[in-house]
């Protein structure tokens, strides 16, 4: 089979995340597996097809995909309705390092759709909580109308912290965490360097000055894990797109160790 | 078998006569593609008769690997909307469009195209383009319409016996003539009237039936001689030597600039012309009556302002920063597949309507480091 065959998911269930994203319950009679951080190729015949993360871990054989409508394939997206069926295939890459962070400090640092890929990492660290030690989210995004799961975050700071921010409220008078950058929430977690692993997502600049902060913190640069957005066509590593100084992104990563990719020409990490 | 017999049999002296008789023999199993004289200029294409091959030409714009096993186009899948499912019509944002559902939609993948072909007459810089081409599309992931091709060409090399005035294959060991362990059929190398032929396949052991006279060590002797006296008509050089690193640390050295803002057009001939260029767009391209889709992979180019651009933002936005793009994954990209990605063909130079020579712009960055 060409491994550029897409494959038919059902639209178990559509929910509206934050003003222009929704999160789509996907089913398929093709046996499906994927790890944390992993991406699909999404899209319908006449229109094409993009990459997008997966935003959850597996449940009963169904997976989920977070999407912000600001494109050609995501746009077409948004449109569509429970019980119809869009195309796949996947999963494609490398994901987050779940294994290293076992019995570690864990920091998960996300801006705007960038906390999607890394919901599944959350979802394992709140499903195996006494396999990680101190675990601590901190999420920011232009405005609460931006922020994804914010349903969930009750739940998951029961086991984890959660700190929280906005560029700027939209009702100041309501928003009860942080107005700032994200990177100001930083020196409100205790980091212990030597048993510390970042994994970071977000717009590529946010993740350059989060990654340069940890680093201030005592972090060294091959405990920091980013995931890279990156134009692809394929996801298989030949199409070209995503490459940077002989790296596939699509094959390599998405998911790199700030080791592997800081200084990248053309990148701003 | 004594060392000697199997020399004799991988090594052969043919008359050309001879041998352009046995390449019209296997017509009746093999498209034969090869070198035929067209103008000024010299193109790989079919032919009906080995007469019509011209095996003294020089260069071609196009190299055989990119027309012939990795197509400039090529349709992977056809989808089939039919009666009751909407296909999707633009403006894709405006909603109301209805339901699709894709049960009502068939996928039919394009089934390779399995014809036998002979590409004979391919030099040295573009069989090593092929072996290259080898590492992208029949790794992990195999192209099933590359992978078809490549299975059922038999492929000729002819080691050169002319430099072009943009050649630098001998700077990066790729030519002028070829010594790739393996991954072709047979090559030759022009001896007056005869051609030496050398076996290199266990399909070419088998089809090649001609006797010829065995080639011994003074044939061999002759073969390096040649080799020695071609490989000194070389004008273009390249040092290649630590040039991963020179270029990681030349990002932003002025030549990038200069050179795309008072040459490069953007025009995407360097990417097109060279036989080493991976890159594909996939297209999708809805009929007229809109009940199909086809979905097909054309050949994309780094140089495209589009080509690396996301939601939000464009990785490679400036001119200088694509040219540079180009220029190191030819160069210094040794990481990706343990080679580098050029084989000296000059082609890139030859097209180039401004005339940019990456061999050039290499030593402008040189001149400053440490040899």
């Amino acid at each position: 089979m060409n491994p550029l065959r897409p494959l038919t998911a059902r639209i178990e269930d559509i929910k509206t995340e934050a003003e222009g994203v929704k999160t789509y319950t996907l089913s398929t009679e093709f046996p499906f597996v994927a790890e944390p951080g992993q991406f699909n190729m999404i899209g319908y015949p006449g229109v094409g097809e993009a990459p997008i993360s997966l935003s959850a871990i597996m449940q009963g054989g169904s997976f989920k995909h977070t999407i912000k409508s600001v494109g050609r394939v995501t746009d077409f997206l948004k449109d569509f309705r429970k019980s119809d069926d869009l195309f796949f295939r996947g999963p494609y890459g490398r994901g987050w390092p779940v294994k290293k962070a076992e019995k570690k400090d864990v920091l998960i640092i996300a801006g705007g759709v960038g906390l999607a890929p890394l919901r599944p990492v959350i979802q394992i660290v709140l499903n195996q909580r006494e396999s990680f030690g101190d675990v601590s989210l901190i999420y920011g995004a232009r405005n609460e109308k931006n922020m994804l799961f914010m349903d969930e975050f009750n739940e998951w700071a029961e086991k984890i912290a959660v700190y929280l921010t906005v560029d700027e409220a939209v009702q100041p008078d309501r928003w009860k965490h942080h107005v700032g950058l994200v990177t100001d929430l930083i020196d409100r977690v205790k980091i212990k360097p030597e048993r510390a692993i970042a994994f970071v997502c977000g717009p590529e600049l946010m993740m350059r000055f989060i990654c340069r902060g940890l680093i201030m913190h005592g972090m060294s640069q091959s405990s920091l894990y980013v995931s890279l957005e990156r134009r692809m066509k394929c996801g298989i590593a030949q199409c070209g797109h995503c490459q940077h100084s002989g790296l596939f992104v699509c094959k390599d990563g998405p998911v790199f160790s700030y080791k592997e990719v800081r200084g990248l020409p053309d990148g701003v990490l | 078998m004594t060392g000697e017999r199997t020399f004799q049999k991988f090594k052969r002296l043919i008359p050309k006569k001879a041998f352009l008789l046995w390449l019209d023999s296997l017509k009746k199993d093999y498209k034969l593609i090869g070198p035929v004289k067209i103008g000024n200029h010299t193109v790989f294409k079919e032919v009906n008769s080995s007469r019509e091959l011209f095996m003294e030409y020089e260069t071609t714009m196009l190299s055989p690997g990119k027309l012939f096993l990795y197509r400039p186009n090529e349709e992977l899948f056809r989808f089939t909307f039919n009666e009751t499912s909407n296909p999707p019509s633009p403006p894709f944002s405006e909603g109301g469009m209805g339901r699709f559902s894709s049960k009502k939609i068939t996928v039919d993948e394009i089934k390779p195209d399995m014809a036998k072909q002979v590409i004979v007459g391919v030099h040295p810089c573009d069989v090593n383009a092929i072996l290259y081409l080898d590492r992208t599309f029949l790794r992990t992931f195999k192209d099933p319409h590359y992978e078809a091709r490549r299975k059922n060409t038999l492929i000729i090399s002819l080691n050169c016996e002319h430099v072009s005035e943009n050649c630098f294959c001998s700077s990066v060991g790729t030519g002028p003539f070829l010594h790739a362990a393996g991954g072709y059929d047979m090559l030759l190398t022009d001896f007056e009237n005869e051609y030496l032929v050398e076996i290199k396949s266990r399909e070419a052991e088998e089809l090649f039936e001609l006797k010829g006279r065995g080639a011994g060590q003074d044939e061999m002797r002759f073969k390096a001689e040649k080799e020695k006296s071609v490989k000194g008509k070389f004008k273009k050089t390249i040092n290649v030597s630590g040039l991963d690193n020179i270029f990681a640390e030349n990002v932003d050295h002025p030549v990038w600039q200069q050179t795309a803002g008072d040459k490069c057009l953007s025009c995407a001939n360097c990417v097109m012309v060279c036989p080493m260029c991976f890159c594909y767009d996939l297209r999708d391209e809805m009929s007229m009556d809109l009940k199909t889709v086809t979905r097909y992979r054309c050949f994309d180019a780094c140089q495209d302002i589009r080509f690396a651009e996301v939601h939000g933002g464009n990785f490679r936005q400036r001119r200088a920063a694509r040219l540079r793009q180009f220029v190191t994954h030819k160069l210094d990209q040794t990481n990706q597949y343990g080679v580098s990605a050029t084989v000296g063909c000059g082609r890139c130079i030859t097209w180039c309507p401004t005339g940019i020579d990456l061999t050039e712009i290499t030593k402008e960055i040189q001149r400053y480091e440490p040899a």
